[in-house]
């Protein structure tokens, strides 16, 4: 639990449940969900990179959508459910195997916020195809250019998840 | 003795492989997995921007308001006042007086910047100012004066959360005295024009000159059938890289400790030794996975690099805990590379075969550029070549290298050789192969080089070139300039361009191979790595070397133990860094093998080995075990055989350890060193004449890798760097309001970076000649096709609409008058 470090200033107790575990937690106004995982908790899989919407990098599922972490408020998140990529290796999910396998990474920054995004859509539809997976993916940035690589990943980990019919 | 015994290699520019094995059970296989993959897919892989460390304090740096302005007077009062606040380090501090950015007293070799003063490459390079003060063109550590807005001045304040320290930076008062800009190296050459950095060169504007001169370009545009001059500019692009930059600084007694996300982390560590006065071996890098860079972050010279650790250095010893010093994202774009505004003058002769007869450029660039002269040096035949380059000094961000210096020379080569064929309404592709060679000289003597020298004869050009036009169909779907419209009203192009590979195979790398003694092995060395795979592609050449299984060898490459690798510094990765791993991997083995064959006497006690009737020349290694090459049936594990030489003492202590050194080249384009191998790059374009918006339907890479240890690492960079180049040719470039020099883009909503509905398709050919200087033949293209791959594109427009924009990025604008100004020649679009 984050301890209050002033009395005043509107900081507010929020309850939300992250990667399955439920968290107290004081939070100041101003924090973003993005700082609040990643700078307070220490889920530092959800990276910094734009901080201002443009990138996907900070990506998170919050009751079943992806959304920008950067541009959410920690204070409203009362009750949500929230997944990190750090879940995703502690369920086994295969996008993590998949992406390595298929080298949808470079320098990896931006790699998190893509396979978040990519596992809320595979969550909805198992069996994506290319469109599909462009739709998901398009409003992701890496520097890298790796683009081309995640089609292979996130066609992989379809396959792979029960219920997969390719 | 023997130097090879020692295992140091000649320092050669010559220096490779002249035996290319035909067979590998492991290198050049497909399907091995990236190693840092799951880390990195995981969210699990650490990156300076994520270090914490118990009561670390967070470290702003104020950026400046203005384009060009000097402190006149400044109030820390506020600041330190305020709650939370730790340490204010104020520009006019004692403790700075002598530390300015980088400096003559860094004598060591930092890529092209070596300490001698000798030009880059060949020519003759007059500097304006003083080569401290060249060096000192990215800015001090602090100082009290702006040469561009962002730029880190004044003040640096350490806090207890980074809300604090922005907070204490916005109760600092200061008295700016705003001085006059030059936002353009055009306007700064001007008579009259304000001073840019009167701090550096109180003259003029001038930086550096240059001037090159190959044969006699007279007499070369004499012999033309035809003479064409035209201009082109490329406008500069910023890197724009993932993470953003942060070092942590921690002193514990007279140690310190540095986490760097930097390239080139030991430079920035010697630097830091040497302003602060600490001995290297007093100094602990940490280098974490690095947000890429590009070179963009690497450059040894820049405020975030030693600059920054300086800041944290001072303020983590001042208050005694752990200090992070960091970039938001405006920083980044103020203060990371970005490249080079350029303003070029052609002048080209050509006969009416195609052959090219002399060329002339007059370049003149912002900050630190790039000639545009060299590709024309170093693989064509063209006799005769001229450039005159001027470098000046404008209000704008610093630019340095970004993937790479040689960018605008590719895309001079690109330009001159698509519009000769233009001119010739010949195929692009024959001009090329009619023009190929090196530094003035035909392939005829390229081949007889390649043939005394050892290297595989092969016409890298021509075989690329043939691969390239099957993927894209190039001899059904090239045409005439502006003559396919396509029945969705869009106007078809497709565009050629070439150049030579991008080996640059120079500079110095060590590392270790250590084996535990359960037989698994460790490389040591410290490299940042920038998403290039190193740590896979580095097993792979230590497993194949060993024999061992690619699972039994790991490379955890973040922590530095006296050895580094060269660090896609000065353009160097394999083709430097591979030597040492497969020298030292190649002693191992052999080592190893001594200790399967020799007995081991301890006191009265003779251990005899796991073959005790054999020499280390009758066996082998493969997946791990070791055997006799006679009669494979007898083998025995290599855990067995390192376990016997530990004496089942227990614990893991590492019964074998080999090092190398290798140093080779200098600069990479030495003299006689000439480049062999080459790559070819096709695109494919549809420009909607209505609207002048471009898409990019195809773009096709083949690259002469030499030898490909990882070919989906290959494919990364191809694929990879044509989104870069893509979005440089169309999209990217840094805006700054005329008026007051204020960056106008600087985030990633404003400045457009291709994403994955950018490019249509890719299509990645690699080609495996073995002529590259690595090893195993190899040469690297991680910076070939993001510089390339504009002026491919740039040819397809051209062939789409018939009018040529040499005005990068090509916005739709752009494209828009171009297509205006081909309707006005040709009375109108069919």
């Amino acid at each position: 639990m984050i301890q209050k470090q002033q009395d005043d200033g509107g900081n507010k107790k929020v309850t939300m449940k992250i990667n399955n575990q439920e968290y107290n937690l004081v939070i100041e106004p101003h924090w973003t969900l993005r700082e609040l995982i990643h700078d307070k908790l220490g889920l530092t899989g959800t990276k910094e990179m734009c901080d201002k919407g443009a990138c996907g990098s900070c990506t998170v599922i919050m009751d079943g959508r992806p959304i920008l972490s950067c541009m959410a408020l920690a204070i409203e998140c009362e009750g949500r459910e929230i997944e990190t990529v750090e879940n995703l290796e502690v369920v086994g999910h295969p996008l993590v195997d998949a992406y390595a396998n298929n080298h949808a990474m470079q320098c990896g920054y931006c790699t998190p916020g893509f396979v978040m995004t990519a596992k809320a859509l595979l969550d909805k539809n198992p069996n994506p195809d290319e469109e599909d997976i462009k739709d998901a993916l398009e409003g992701n940035i890496c520097r890298c250019g790796t683009y081309p690589a995640h089609i292979g990943a996130v066609l992989e980990a379809g396959r792979k998840l029960e219920g997969g019919k390719k | 003795m023997d130097k090879q015994k020692l295992g140091i290699m000649e320092i050669e520019p010559l220096v490779r492989d002249r035996y290319i094995q035909d067979e590998f059970s492991i290198i050049g296989k497909r399907g091995i997995a990236r190693m840092c993959g799951k880390e990195k897919a995981g969210g699990r892989a650490e990156y300076t921007r994520d270090v914490k460390l118990p009561g670390m304090l967070y470290c702003r740096i104020m950026p400046s308001p203005y384009a060009h302005a000097r402190i006149k007077s400044m109030s820390t009062e506020r600041a330190e006042a305020l709650p939370g606040v730790r340490a204010v380090l104020r520009y006019d501090d004692p403790e700075l007086a002598d530390k300015p950015l980088f400096g003559l007293e860094t004598k060591f070799n930092a890529g092209h910047l070596a300490s001698d003063g000798q030009a880059f490459y060949h020519g003759k390079e007059e500097l304006a100012v003083t080569q401290e003060q060249w060096k000192q063109g990215a800015g001090r550590v602090l100082d009290g004066v702006a040469w561009w807005e962002g730029h880190p001045v004044g003040v640096a304040v350490a806090a207890d959360t980074p809300e604090l320290a922005e907070e204490a930076l916005s109760l600092i008062d200061i008295e700016w005295e705003e001085l006059p800009l030059v936002l353009n190296p055009m306007e700064a050459l001007k008579p009259g024009a304000p001073l840019a950095a009167a701090e550096i060169n109180n003259r003029n504007n001038i930086i550096r000159k240059l001037k090159i001169e190959h044969g006699d370009v007279e007499k070369g545009f004499k012999e033309a059938d035809k003479v064409i001059k035209f201009d082109a500019r490329r406008r500069p692009y910023s890197v724009a890289d993932a993470e953003p930059m942060s070092d942590v600084i921690l002193w514990r007694g007279d140690n310190v400790e540095i986490w760097a996300h930097q390239q080139q982390a030991y430079d920035g560590k010697i630097i830091f030794g040497m302003k602060m006065g600490i001995p290297l071996n007093r100094i602990k890098l940490h280098v974490p996975y690095q947000g890429s860079q590009f070179g963009g972050g690497g450059n040894p010279m820049m405020h975030h690099t030693h600059g920054v650790h300086i800041i944290s250095g001072i303020l983590s010893k001042r208050t005694g805990r752990p200090v992070k010093t960091f970039y938001n994202r405006r920083d980044n774009f103020y203060n990371l590379s970005q490249d080079a505004d350029c303003h070029t003058t052609f002048k080209v002769g050509f006969r009416n075969d195609g052959t090219i007869t002399a060329v002339k450029i007059d370049n003149i660039c912002a900050k630190m550029g790039q000639y545009g002269i060299d590709h024309f040096e170093e693989n064509t035949r063209i006799p005769n070549l001229a450039l005159n380059y001027l470098e000046t000094n404008i209000n704008v961000a610093p630019a340095y290298w970004f993937r790479c210096e040689q960018n605008h020379n590719a895309l001079c080569l690109s330009i001159v050789f698509d519009h000769v064929a233009a001119e010739l309404g010949m195929d692009p592709t024959l001009v090329a192969l009619k023009n190929d060679g090196t530094e003035g000289r035909d392939m005829e003597y390229l081949s007889k080089f390649k043939k005394e020298h050892g290297f595989p004869d092969r016409d890298s050009l021509k075989e690329a070139i043939e691969l390239g036009k099957k993927a894209i169909d190039w001899d059904k779907k090239w045409h005439l300039p502006g003559t396919k419209l396509l029945p969705n009203g869009k106007l078809h192009g497709i565009g050629f361009t070439w150049t030579h590979e991008w080996d640059d195979t120079r500079g110095v790398a060590c590392a270790g191979v250590l084996m535990h003694c359960d037989g698994t092995v460790d490389i040591l060395s410290q490299k940042s790595d920038d998403g290039l795979n190193a740590m896979t592609t580095h097993c792979q050449i230590v497993a194949e070397e060993m024999g061992l299984k690619l699972e039994d060898v790991n490379f955890r490459f973040f922590e530095e133990v006296g050895f580094q690798m060269m660090t896609p510094d000065g353009s160097c990765n394999l083709a430097v860094d591979a030597y040492v791993t497969r020298n030292a991997a190649r002693e191992a083995k052999q080592k190893l093998l001594e200790y399967a064959t020799t007995p081991i006497k301890l006191i009265d006690i003779t251990y005899p080995p796991a073959f005790p009737d054999n020499y280390p020349d009758d066996l082998d290694v493969k997946d791990s075990v070791v055997y006799l090459k006679a009669d494979p049936c007898i083998n025995v594990p290599v855990a067995e055989i390192v376990k016997r030489a530990t004496l089942n003492q227990g614990g893991t202590r590492a019964p074998l350890f080999t090092w190398n050194w290798h140093r080779q080249g200098r600069y990479g384009t030495e003299k006689g060193r000439h480049r062999l191998t080459r790559q070819a790059y096709f695109a494919e374009v549809e420009v909607d004449p209505g609207t002048g918006g471009v898409e990019i339907k195809k773009i096709v890479n083949i690259n002469d890798v030499g030898k490909a240890i990882s070919p989906e690492t290959c494919e990364g960079q191809q694929y990879g760097g044509d989104y870069m180049g893509a979005g440089r040719a169309m999209a990217e470039e840094m805006i700054y309001d005329p008026k007051t020099g204020v960056k106008l883009n600087a985030n990633f909503i404003d400045y457009k970076v291709f994403t994955m509905r950018d490019v249509d398709t890719t299509v990645n050919l690699l080609l495996e000649t073995g002529m590259g200087y690595g090893p195993y033949g190899l040469n690297g293209i991680g910076e070939d096709i993001a510089t390339v791959v504009p002026g491919v594109i740039g040819a397809a427009i051209y062939n789409a609409i018939g009018e040529w924009v040499d005005d990068h990025p090509m916005t739709p604008d752009k494209v828009l008058k171009a297509i205006s100004k081909a309707n006005v020649k040709r009375g109108g679009l069919k």
